[in-house]
């Protein structure tokens, strides 16, 4: 056998300049609007730079952070927005994602007209989320004249008095909780409604003649098979919820008393109405940090029974 | 001149894995060359790399004179028929075939003529301004071979272009491929793993398995002087019946091969011409015969038939297929996997294997009998230990 | 028999012959069963779509009727004066008016949608399909990009763009390019069989002509859905205005309907008629594509 020496293979030609031609548009985007903020938000945060003060930035360090997460006289607000943002989430995920799933099931029989539940219940998603917090703030009016009021009276017989929810610290959370849940389930229904639909009609067959009652069915067959679309509604819920702004900024400015400021609240008023970019850049650091830990956490503790399964 | 030459081409992923450690072959002008062999074998790999699909990580890959290693597919002149087609959904069948015209910039008068030369050809024309999903699955090959020819090309690719057809639909284009090819007069290059398709199609087969080809020959000759026991086994539908037998010699000259406790003596010419047999010691061997190398014969010499007991028999109408016991063991190629019934056991005195015998179908034979089957012994097949053919 | 399995356990299925006597049986779910799913349905969703029943209703009603309770129901004094009012309102450049805001959402959220979609597209196509040096380092970017909500680099980007204040530009700019939208294309398109495009390179196209001739042509599930989330996303856009927008004249309307809102006098009747001028456009685009938008929230779903 005639030992060949190794020649230099040529690989095809590739589509290098197409390529890059195609690419560069989006990618100067991103790195311009997203790359490159991101990272100067890191910067910033390490800066003492108020906007419109005329001075330049100046270096402070991690001092953002210390008075962000340490100091008594600024982290009482950053540390109740904490609280709040926390209050949302664990309120609204469950009761969001439930509440999608019941209507979902509901909607799931072979009804005729399911088209047109459906797209009632999707309507308040098209709706921006502007628009949203202003008619829920009129329906939230003080007063017995505000909407909600009236429907309480009625329901209760008049024991319940009217009640001003935006105005009072005690229902303010859980009046801007409801606003949120209605606008959003919708999405998270028709998501979960084509989970539903997606798990062959056969299985329940096969669960019927096995003797297995409805609840049974639900937990064994239904369940199962929605795993990874609730995992996935759960997980983008999660981290909506943490974005918490429209509603707070419309319907409660942050109050009354910090009863529903937010994270994201807290840093644009830092940057809008006090010009306090530095602290504002600390915030959003701190809040994307947030997101990045929920996020991880919930994909391994939701990831690891994926594979089990 | 449209050869395509294959100078110890290899391919080698970025893993490491050695799909293919080296080709070497000539397929000549105007030759249907046919690579056929199990799925896994690399033919698919082989026939993407001379399409410029796949990087070529070793050697040197001709079409015509030159070295097209480093050519995408654009510019090797060459058209392919895949195997899903790939019709563009969303054109007529006309601008599918047109299509190609299009790119190399010919005038529409050009692109028209010979898109309509081409559908006629292939009985296409009533269906050039129907979409691929109005088509049926033999139709759309036709458009998919419609595409290829168009482009008067240097070759042809097609990799298993019949496989996704029903059995009577791939009977009749087969022979409608062959003709066509023979018409056009075009190199040709084509992949299958059914094997009953390269001996009807090609005038050459390669037989490839494990990225390594085993013989590349005329059908004929792979079929009546494979090179190993994988070519012989691959060749020839139904299987060949591969069995572990001892070579013993006669005091007087002859040799024979025993079957159980049976024997079967090997014809004097045979071991004439095929000195390798003669010079061989006695011992192990090998031994293949095609299931139509046995026939009814319930008073045959000893020597030249064998007794068997019969399983099952499936009559076809024009022959039937007998399934019976051999008192042997089966021997295959070395990594091959063996398909072992229930009814098959390996017993210390040496083993029980299923084979079948093709035979007229009169006499009747039946089931759970014991009959007697005379054997073409000119038509035997003897292998060494390592599988290759004793010749 | 066939075999059903979930989670490993096997449900066993029938024979044909048994499965036949119950279907014999069943005629889908019982009547009952049906006339209970519609009484609580048809209830809960009159509840569930109230307000914004409520809102139509205020909308032509005068304002100190809206806020009386239940009294907003009557049929009279129905007219269409607070409509009239929003456009009397909202006269002039230091208020802006209700077609400066109107063109102001169209023209933005038009452009990002249309921007978005040859930029975005054509990047998630190379990425996808074509080989080049850098590829999978630019998609690994682009993955870890999605996961970088916009709030999170809202502010260094209102530092930064802090000159283009009060311009349609800062608006649309830097959402044409869009992670989550070339992620959406990226899976389309690595998800449409090989063998079409391997078709086009052996019948001599190259990457550009592949792309509009093949990929385009079968791409437009996907157009829609990027264009449907993009537009919305875009439309309701609030944060982000709220930044860098304070003259009127270029402001979009849900900055103007919260402005209203935030500036006395107003009356809610006027705010509702307001609210209804706003969303009667994207509900009318939404009812009419109504399956197109499911679809899209969906698809993005089953990506995720």
């Amino acid at each position: 056998m005639l030992l060949r020496p190794k020649t230099p293979v040529a690989s095809i030609q590739q589509d290098t300049g197409a390529a890059v031609v195609m690419v560069i548009p989006a990618f100067l985007g991103l790195l311009a609007f997203v790359a490159v903020p991101f990272l100067l938000a890191i910067f910033l945060s390490t800066q003492n730079l108020h906007f419109g003060s005329g001075l330049g930035p100046t270096w402070m360090g991690l001092e953002q952070y210390r008075r962000l997460l340490l100091d008594p006289l600024f982290s009482a607000d950053f540390y109740r927005a904490l609280i709040n943002n926390a209050t949302f989430a664990v309120v609204v995920v469950p009761a969001q994602t439930g509440l999608a799933l019941a209507i979902a099931l509901l909607l799931n029989r072979s009804l005729r007209g399911m088209p047109i539940f459906r797209t009632f219940f999707f309507m308040p998603v098209v709706f921006p989320m502007a628009l949203v917090s202003v008619i829920w703030k009129l329906i939230y009016a003080p007063d017995d004249v505000g909407m909600l009021n009236t429907v309480l009276k009625v329901v209760s017989f008049g024991h319940i008095q009217p009640h001003d929810f935006l105005g009072d610290p005690k229902t303010a959370m859980a009046a801007i909780i409801v606003t949120s849940i209605w606008s959003g389930v919708g999405f998270q229904m028709v998501i979960l409604l084509a989970g539903l639909q997606s798990i062959s009609g056969s299985l329940y067959e096969a669960a019927a003649i096995d003797k297995a009652g409805k609840w049974q069915q639900f937990w064994n067959i239904t369940m199962p098979g929605l795993r990874n679309t609730l995992v996935f509604v759960v997980m983008v819920t999660t981290i909506l919820s943490l974005r918490l702004f429209d509603q707070v900024y419309i319907m409660t400015r942050g109050g009354p008393l910090n009863a529903t400021t937010t994270v994201m609240y807290q840093a644009v008023t830092a940057a809008f109405d006090r010009g306090n970019i530095g602290n504002a850049a600390a915030i959003t650091v701190v809040f994307f940090v947030l997101v990045l830990a929920i996020a991880l956490i919930q994909r391994w503790f939701l990831r690891e029974e994926r594979e089990i399964a | 001149m449209a050869t395509i030459k294959y100078d110890s081409v290899e391919k080698t992923y970025p893993d490491g894995t050695k799909a293919i450690p080296g080709i070497s072959l000539e397929v000549r002008d105007r030759e249907f060359m046919v690579f056929v062999g199990p799925s896994g074998c690399g033919k698919t790999t082989v026939l993407r790399m001379t399409a410029g699909l796949e990087d070529i990580t070793g050697g040197r890959l001709y079409i015509g004179d030159r070295v097209v290693n480093s050519l995408p597919p654009q510019k090797r002149d060459i058209a392919m028929v895949f195997q899903d087609y790939a019709l563009y959904p969303h054109m007529t069948v006309r601008d599918n075939i047109g299509f190609a015209l299009r790119m190399m910039g010919r005038p529409k008068s050009e692109i028209r003529q010979r898109v309509e030369a081409a559908a006629a050809r292939l009985s296409l024309t009533a269906l050039l301004d129907r979409k691929p999903r109005n088509l049926s699955g033999g139709q759309r090959q036709r458009v998919a071979m419609g595409r290829a020819i168009v482009r008067e090309p240097q070759a042809f690719l097609m990799d298993e272009p019949l496989s996704n057809l029903d059995a009577k639909l791939r009977v009749q284009m087969r022979a409608e491929i062959s003709s066509l090819q023979r018409q056009l007069g075009v190199t040709t290059v084509y992949v299958t793993h059914d094997q009953v398709e390269a001996m009807t199609m090609g005038d050459r087969v390669a037989v490839m398995k494990s990225g390594l080809l085993q013989q590349v020959a005329p059908p004929e000759e792979l079929y009546e002087r494979p090179v190993n026991i994988f070519v012989a086994g691959f060749i020839g539908s139904p299987k060949m019946n591969l069995f572990e037998s001892v070579l013993r010699r006669r005091p007087g000259g002859g040799a024979y091969v025993t079957f159980g406790q049976q024997e079967l003596a090997i014809p004097d010419d045979v071991l004439r011409e095929r000195p390798a047999l003669r010079e061989r010691n006695e011992g192990p061997i090998k031994v293949g015969i095609r299931p139509d190398g046995f026939f009814l014969s319930p008073n045959g010499p000893s020597d030249q038939s064998l007794q068997v007991t019969t399983e099952v028999v499936e009559s076809l109408g024009n022959e039937r297929m007998v399934h019976f016991i051999a008192p042997v063991r089966k021997a295959s190629d070395a990594d091959a996997r063996d398909q072992r019934t229930e009814l098959e056991e390996i017993t210390p005195d040496g083993g029980t294997s299923m084979f079948i015998a093709r035979v007229p179908p009169y006499p009747k034979v039946r089931e759970r009998e014991t009959v007697r089957l005379g054997v073409n012994t000119k038509g035997l097949y003897f292998f060494d230990e390592e599988g290759n053919s004793l010749l | 028999m066939s075999n059903a399995t979930i989670n490993g356990r096997r449900a066993l299925t029938l024979s044909t012959r048994a499965r036949d006597r119950v279907q014999v049986g069943r005629l889908g779910p019982s009547r009952l069963r049906i006339a209970l799913s519609y009484a609580v349905l048809v209830p809960v969703t009159i509840l569930f779509v109230s307000p914004i029943i409520y809102m139509f209703i205020a909308s032509f009603k005068p304002n100190n009727e809206v806020l009386s309770g239940f009294g907003v129901f009557s049929p009279q004094d129905l007219s269409l004066n607070n409509y009239l009012s929003i456009f009397s309102r909202f006269s002039g450049p230091d208020t802006g008016t209700f077609t400066g805001f109107l063109t102001t959402s169209l023209l933005v959220s038009s452009v990002t949608v249309v921007g978005g979609l040859a930029v975005n597209s054509i990047a998630a196509y190379a990425l996808a399909r074509l080989r080049w040096p850098g590829r999978n380092l630019l998609l690994l970017g682009v993955i870890a990009l999605v996961i970088v909500p916009f709030e999170a680099i809202a502010v260094p980007l209102f530092y930064m763009l802090d000159g283009l204040r009060n311009t349609y530009l800062v608006q649309f700019l830097p959402f044409i390019a869009s992670p989550f939208s070339i992620y959406l294309f990226y899976s389309f398109f690595a998800g449409l069989p090989k063998s079409l495009e391997e078709a086009a390179r052996v019948d001599g196209a190259g990457a550009w002509r592949t792309f509009f001739s093949i990929m385009l042509p079968n791409a437009k599930p996907a157009f829609a859905t990027v264009a449907i989330l993009q537009f919305m996303s875009s439309w309701s856009s609030f944060l982000w205005p709220v930044m860098v927008i304070d003259d009127p004249t270029v402001r979009p309307l849900p900055l103007a309907i919260s402005v209203y809102v935030g500036t006395p006098p107003y009356g809610w009747g006027n705010i509702m008629a307001f609210g209804v001028m706003m969303v009667l456009p994207m509900l009318v685009v939404f009812l009419i594509f109504q399956r197109w938008f499911i679809r899209s929230v969906v698809a993005s779903g089953v990506k995720g």
